[in-house]
């Protein structure tokens, strides 16, 4: 719960570094995808 | 030591921006940075532009108020404003872009439905709604260059628009960029200190977190009574603060954000998808840290406050948010910090200002005058860069003579008929083969209308602000007299996107099923780098 008094907010803090980390793990894993030669 | 600090940072912007006007040769470089942005750049100026001061400096002081629940607007920053906005928006965007030629917004909504009043409509929109809002963030850096530098409010309202001019006339969108993505960094490199500087002062994540839950007890009645349970224990639900939070995150911020023409037409300025790929990477990260961590710093600033005077955060601010974040950076923070903070400050505003003079400028001189109204003479180019000098004096003006009461309104204003005149159009266009002229010019123009007759007649904090139904009906809202607690007496609350946004649904989806498709032909052309999902 990181100190948290409630689930909820618990839940944003933990969601909200997801979020950031999902795109992250985006960015790597398309890092060379999406070329105009080879769309989508 | 301000005064060193505030001229180099000049001096590295302006020498962004010349290098901006240097390689800014033709009419796609002045629009579009010449569609070559890398993808950092694109991420950090798409950041940058997103967040202005008032996301700093305002909703860092409302965090301090209502506590942690104000996190869930960062998360959905990340993913709608930049995963999804930048993965589904951004690569269509560009590629029918592309294929249309389109230059700006407008003229991408203009061009997907063959219709120059589409262009024209959008365009006028934009320029005519742009100079209220930044002429809310003009005034409000130059009221803090007044506390800190002690510069005269009117010479900094001038100064900093002439420098601004400088850069965003000459530089184009290039200039701009280049700026922000710089502008971008100083705020990134200060939150991040900032955090680490709050967390390790209270002994750590989980002990900064705890010490403020053990202080739900010390919530002030009035916020008490509204529904605040306290600052890491929530909001209660269905309470009058849990929907004022959680409607303006979802509506405000949450899909205003998709509608907005100086963030859309930075999808147009990369070389292919893989650079938006990679700029997930960074936006994610820069959001995460702006707004998170002013968010964050907010809340906290209370257990600080109180262990240094006994009070609450607003207490020390005597009652005013706006001034919690300056205050807590001056008292909690190392001096040399305060300097650096208040740089940052300055390149929140210009990068937000920056891209609001140019989107407006182009919206008045590629949109309006050029490709609506047919005025050719001088080019492209010069008619834009007219455009833009036009936008600049608009604000201006408006810094000048609107109440500020009303310039704080603008925001809202313009994030409102945003959503409602552009969003469905735009989204439509980009998946749905079917969506018609007709549909597009009946949504945009029922939308905007409806969102225009919410804000200035029903919801009260437009209207009081604005005054024009007090001045036609004699009362501050068109609902302000139903009976207290009816249906129709709380509607003087809700956002007008919540009525104005579907009807502007509606109307696209149901005008374009009952006239005749596009032609084949120009959905092929609309849709030839679309690919197989298409």
């Amino acid at each position: 719960m990181l100190g948290f008094a409630s689930l909820e907010l618990a839940l944003s803090f933990w969601l909200t570094l997801a979020a950031a980390l999902g795109c992250v793990i985006w960015g790597v894993l398309n890092w060379n995808k999406g070329d105009d030669d080879n769309p989508e | 030591m301000k005064i060193f600090v505030t001229v180099g940072y000049l001096g590295i912007v302006f020498f962004l921006g010349y290098l901006g006007w240097r390689n800014t040769k033709k009419t796609e470089d002045y629009m579009l940075a010449g569609r070559q942005m890398p993808p950092f750049v694109m991420a950090m100026s798409y950041g940058a532009t997103f967040i202005s001061t008032s996301a700093i400096i305002g909703f860092g002081g409302v965090a301090a108020l209502f506590g942690f629940s104000l996190l869930w607007l960062t998360f959905l920053n990340i993913v709608v404003g930049v995963f999804l906005a930048m993965v589904f928006l951004g690569g269509r965007t560009r590629r029918m872009g592309l294929s249309l030629g389109s230059m700006t917004f407008p003229e991408l909504l203009g061009d997907r439905y063959g219709s120059r009043f589409i262009q024209g409509f959008s365009g006028g929109v934009v320029f005519l709604f742009i100079p209220v809002y930044a002429a809310a963030v003009l005034i409000a850096i130059s009221r803090m260059l007044e506390v800190s530098l002690q510069i005269d409010f009117n010479m900094a309202l001038v100064a900093f628009t002439l420098i601004l001019a400088v850069y965003v006339i000459l530089g184009g969108l290039k200039g701009v960029m280049y700026t922000d993505a710089f502008q971008g960094t100083i705020m990134a490199v200060m939150m991040i200190i900032l955090v680490i500087a709050v967390y390790s002062r209270l002994g750590g994540v989980v002990e900064a977190h705890t010490a403020l839950t053990n202080m739900a007890d010390l919530v002030p009645p009035p916020l008490q009574e509204k529904g605040l349970i306290g600052w890491t224990q929530g909001l209660a639900v269905g309470s009058p603060l849990w929907l004022t939070v959680y409607t303006t995150i979802i509506y405000g911020v949450g899909i205003g954000v998709l509608a907005q023409p100086q963030l859309i037409v930075r999808f147009m300025t990369v070389k292919s998808d893989k650079e938006l790929n990679r700029a997930v990477l960074v936006g994610g990260l820069f959001i995460l840290l702006l707004p998170g961590v002013p968010y964050v710093a907010g809340a906290l600033s209370n257990v600080i406050f109180h262990q240094e005077t006994g009070m609450l955060a607003i207490q020390v601010a005597e009652g005013n948010i706006d001034k919690i974040i300056p205050l807590f950076i001056e008292t909690a923070m190392p001096g040399w910090f305060s300097t650096l903070f208040l740089l940052a400050m300055f390149a929140a505003a210009m990068s937000t200002l920056s891209s609001q003079y140019h989107v407006g400028g182009t919206s008045l001189g590629r949109d309006v005058s050029e490709k609506a109204l047919g005025l050719t003479s001088g080019g492209s180019f010069r008619i834009t860069q007219i455009g833009v000098a036009v936008t600049i004096l608009a604000t201006l003006i408006w810094a000048w003579t609107l109440p500020e009461a009303v310039i704080a309104r603008a925001t809202a204003f313009f994030f409102g008929l945003c959503a409602a005149a552009f969003l469905p159009a735009y989204l439509l266009g980009l998946y749905w083969k079917r969506a018609t002229r007709a549909g597009a010019v009946f949504s945009m123009v029922g939308g905007f209308s409806l969102s225009m007759f919410w804000l200035l007649f029903v919801h009260v904090k437009e209207s009081e602000a604005i005054g024009l139904c007090n001045a036609l009906f004699g009362k501050v809202s068109l609902a302000a007299d139903a009976a207290q607690g009816s249906w129709v007496w709380l509607l003087q609350w809700v956002d007008p996107n919540v009525v104005a946004l579907p009807v502007s649904f509606i109307l696209a989806i149901v005008i374009s099923l009952i006239t005749s498709p596009p032609s084949d032909e120009h959905i092929a052309k609309c849709w030839s780098r679309l690919g197989k999902k298409a």
